[in-house]
């Protein structure tokens, strides 16, 4: 495995850093989260000129064609400046979803304005339990009916990817967020770069010819996605960590105590380089996971590098963000100062797409226990 | 490069391990090395030979020194399949890997010709002499003197921690030969015979019970007068340039061994049941993602080194590369012993638990030396992230 960057990789990370450091610092950020929702509409059609909305999606179907490498390089901007908008949710999630069904029609259709960021697409992935959906067909219709509790992104999107049952597999239905009988709420959020929303269906109509996929390939695609979202937010929560280790370096360097800077204390010290081992180790996780990716073996071998990404990067994350708030010292308790912001995404982010303790019982159970015969 | 790449040189090694670990050499298979009971260094020396006569001492060399000049990438291939089919640790590791390249970078032709090939042959063995009883994490503080007599440099101080002394040949001594020099000023690095009346060597008991390590006395001990590697008075550039090339392809090879003590860990748990614990799951779940996480590391720091040869400043990755592995695997030798419940303290004849309970001591010796824990953290905190000294 060659974790070598090539220049290319580079300047694709750098171009969005750069844009984000100047769209998104902290008072840009901060407007876009508690003014305007979480969703900073300007910025993303930024990124979409960029074609940071299609980083790993097909040329054929107006992306880049790159790979996990480079979502990740991306995703650590995202995290570092907490950017208000739903990339992970519908590039990674929904866009790699929608690939993985390997269905053409259904590519050609969604893909492109996904790709483009014109057209922003949700999936709900149950990160607070809800009333089981109640699904009834009438002719060739399904009418939908139920509370989806917490759906990333839901405002901002305009269509929202369900799958649905039906007997005894799924159906995959896009909902129009839009359409008559959905309504939204956004949910008080402590993580406000990040919105969520209620979305109550009342007698939803869809078509059930117009299903996107269904049983086994449905089940398989979405266990990709989430693969690989979970890969990506551990890059964004690398980005976060490091972000917190430069606030935290610059306070101790400016801030003066005993008639020194605090950053010539060697207690100090050491908890800054502990925090860059998090950091660095995580890292190297993400990246190493994002190769394992673009070599692209089955699903089954993905989940030891995913657990991996995922579990050194949540301890990356609540790690740096609990030491920066500490570090800080009084102004790191107040709301002025970011510390905090990042210590909120750090937590939120914990329920995404599991909790890095259910993936390493995953992984538990596939080291240690015996293969039914 | 994929896992994929360097097939057939991974079955070349894999056919030649099966084909050579064997017979006198099966009491060998999967030993540790340094500070492992069962290692029989008249043993292991032997081994070396049968290595050398393989061509499998001194892979990365380049090929004017009688080396294979393979590239960083498939060394690294070598050392994994060397410890994936159960080679054990490597003697000839502080010639091959530390002194040999000093020796290349900076060592006069006469001395490259009378030093490598008895490395290469597995026939000559080094001890490394750095620490002294008051320079251990303050190195500079050396205080052990070297004088020249005509043709003779005479050697007078101790030593200690000097792994493998009791089974060397040689030893490269840090010495100050400049009276009254202070720090690192002053300090030169001499190649010195260690079988001679001038030298003594104790064993120091460790806490594993056995003694890995020495103390070396020098009272007037004698190397020749050309043995020093450098200028006299630029010892400290060479000593560092050294620990330079500690952090190299070998790091991968200690993986694979770590990786070899995980799957021993994991047949232990699942034989005794602890593998059915929620909690002592989870940690070996999470100790598992770690070591991949160190083995990702590792790949990011030779990828850096692979690309810029030279001149580049240490990148983030390799700062942390030392504190991240020993720190792991003294974590790991914890849950060793959680594993293994009374049995980490009540020695049994399992020969797989006789492994865990070397891990769980020998692994308190890891956050110590080549730097200890807390002198990594001033480095990180100093340099790689710039703080005041």
């Amino acid at each position: 495995m060659d974790l070598r960057l090539t220049e290319e990789q580079r300047q694709i990370a750098d171009s969005i850093g750069q844009l984000l450091a100047h769209a998104s610092d902290s008072a840009g950020m901060r407007r876009a989260a508690f003014e305007h929702g979480g969703f900073d509409a300007s910025l993303w059609a930024q990124l979409g000129e960029l074609g940071a909305c299609g980083v790993h999606i097909a040329e054929a179907h107006g992306g880049l064609g790159l790979g996990a490498t480079e979502l990740v390089l991306v995703a650590e901007e995202f995290g570092r400046r907490l950017a208000c908008v739903p990339w992970l949710e519908s590039v990674v999630l929904a866009g790699t979803t929608l690939a993985a069904l390997g269905d053409d029609r259904v590519a050609a259709h969604w893909l492109p304005p996904l790709a483009s960021g014109e057209q922003i697409v949700t999936l709900d992935i149950g990160l607070a339990p809800g009333a089981p959906l109640s699904v009834r067909r009438e002719g060739a219709d399904l009418r939908i009916d139920g509370v989806l509790p917490a759906v990333p992104a839901a405002l901002a999107a305009r269509s929202l990817l369900l799958p649905v049952p039906d007997g005894n597999e799924r159906r995959l239905m896009a909902i129009g967020l839009d359409a008559p009988g959905v309504l939204r709420r956004a949910r008080e959020n402590h993580d406000a770069t990040r919105p969520v929303a209620e979305v109550s269906l009342q007698n939803v109509r869809v078509r059930s010819d117009e299903c996107l996929a269904h049983g086994a390939a449905l089940e398989r695609a979405l266990a990709r996605g989430r693969l690989l979202a979970a890969a990506v937010l551990a890059s964004e929560l690398v980005g976060v960590a490091q972000q917190c280790l430069d606030l935290t370096v610059a306070h101790l360097a400016q801030r003066v105590q005993f008639g020194k800077p605090l950053a010539t204390f060697q207690a100090l010290k050491h908890r800054c380089a502990t925090m860059m081992v998090a950091v660095e180790l995580a890292r190297s996780a993400v990246l190493g996971a994002a190769r394992t990716f673009d070599a692209q073996p089955d699903d089954a071998r993905l989940l030891r590098p995913a657990t991996m990404a995922r579990c050194l990067a949540d301890e990356a994350a609540q790690y740096c963000t609990q030491e920066a708030i500490q570090l800080h010292g009084g102004v790191g308790f107040t709301w002025e100062f970011d510390p905090h912001l990042y210590f909120k995404r750090a937590q939120a982010a914990r329920a995404w797409f599991g909790t890095p303790g259910t993936w390493r019982e995953q992984l538990a159970a596939s080291l240690l226990d015996e293969v039914a015969a | 490069m994929s896992d994929l790449d360097y097939a057939g040189f991974r079955a070349e090694v894999r056919a030649w391990m099966q084909a050579h670990l064997r017979g006198e050499f099966e009491p060998l298979r999967a030993c540790g090395g340094l500070g492992d009971s069962r290692y029989d260094p008249k043993l292991a020396k032997r081994w070396e030979q049968e290595l050398a006569r393989g061509g499998w001492v001194g892979v990365g060399w380049p090929k004017e020194h009688g080396g294979r000049a393979l590239p960083l990438s498939q060394q690294v291939v070598f050392h994994e399949e060397y410890v994936r089919a159960g080679g054990p640790g490597r003697l000839g590791h502080i010639g091959e890997t530390l002194l040999a390249p000093t020796v290349m970078a900076f060592g006069t032709p006469a001395q490259q010709r009378r030093f490598l090939p008895g490395i290469l042959a597995g026939t000559e063995y080094w001890a490394q002499g750095y620490s002294e009883p008051n320079a251990g994490s303050d190195l500079a503080n050396v205080q052990t003197r070297a004088r020249l007599e005509g043709d003779t440099w005479i050697i007078d101080g101790q030593k200690t921690w000097t792994s493998w002394a009791h089974e060397s040949d040689w030893i490269f001594v840090v010495a100050r030969c400049e009276p009254g020099s202070q720090r690192h000023h002053g300090l030169v690095m001499l190649l010195v015979p260690l079988r001679q009346k001038g030298v003594t060597i104790r064993p120091i008991r460790q806490i594993t019970g056995d003694s890995e390590f020495n103390e070396v006395f020098f009272d007037g001990a004698r190397t020749e007068g050309e043995l020093h590697l450098g200028a006299p008075g630029e010892g400290w550039k060479v000593a560092m340039a050294l620990l330079g090339f500690e952090r190299g392809v070998s790091t991968l090879g200690q993986q694979a061994g770590f990786e070899r003590e995980m799957a021993c860990l994991i047949e232990v748990a699942r034989r005794n049941g602890v593998a059915r614990d929620p909690v002592m799951r989870q940690r070996i779940a999470q100790a598992a993602v770690t070591l991949d996480a160190l083995r990702c590391n590792a790949l990011r720091v030779l990828a850096q080194d692979d690309a810029a040869a030279g001149g580049v400043p240490v990148s983030r990755e390799a700062y942390i590369a030392k504190y991240v592995w020993s720190n792991w695997r003294r974590d790991f030798g914890r849950l060793a012993a959680d594993v293994l419940g009374a049995a980490a303290t009540l020695p049994d004849d399992d020969p797989l638990a006789q492994q865990l309970r070397q891990v769980w001591l020998f692994s308190r010796s890891d956050t110590i030396y080549a730097g200890t824990n807390e002198i990594q953290l001033n480095l990180i905190a100093e340099r790689a992230l710039g703080m005041p000294r």
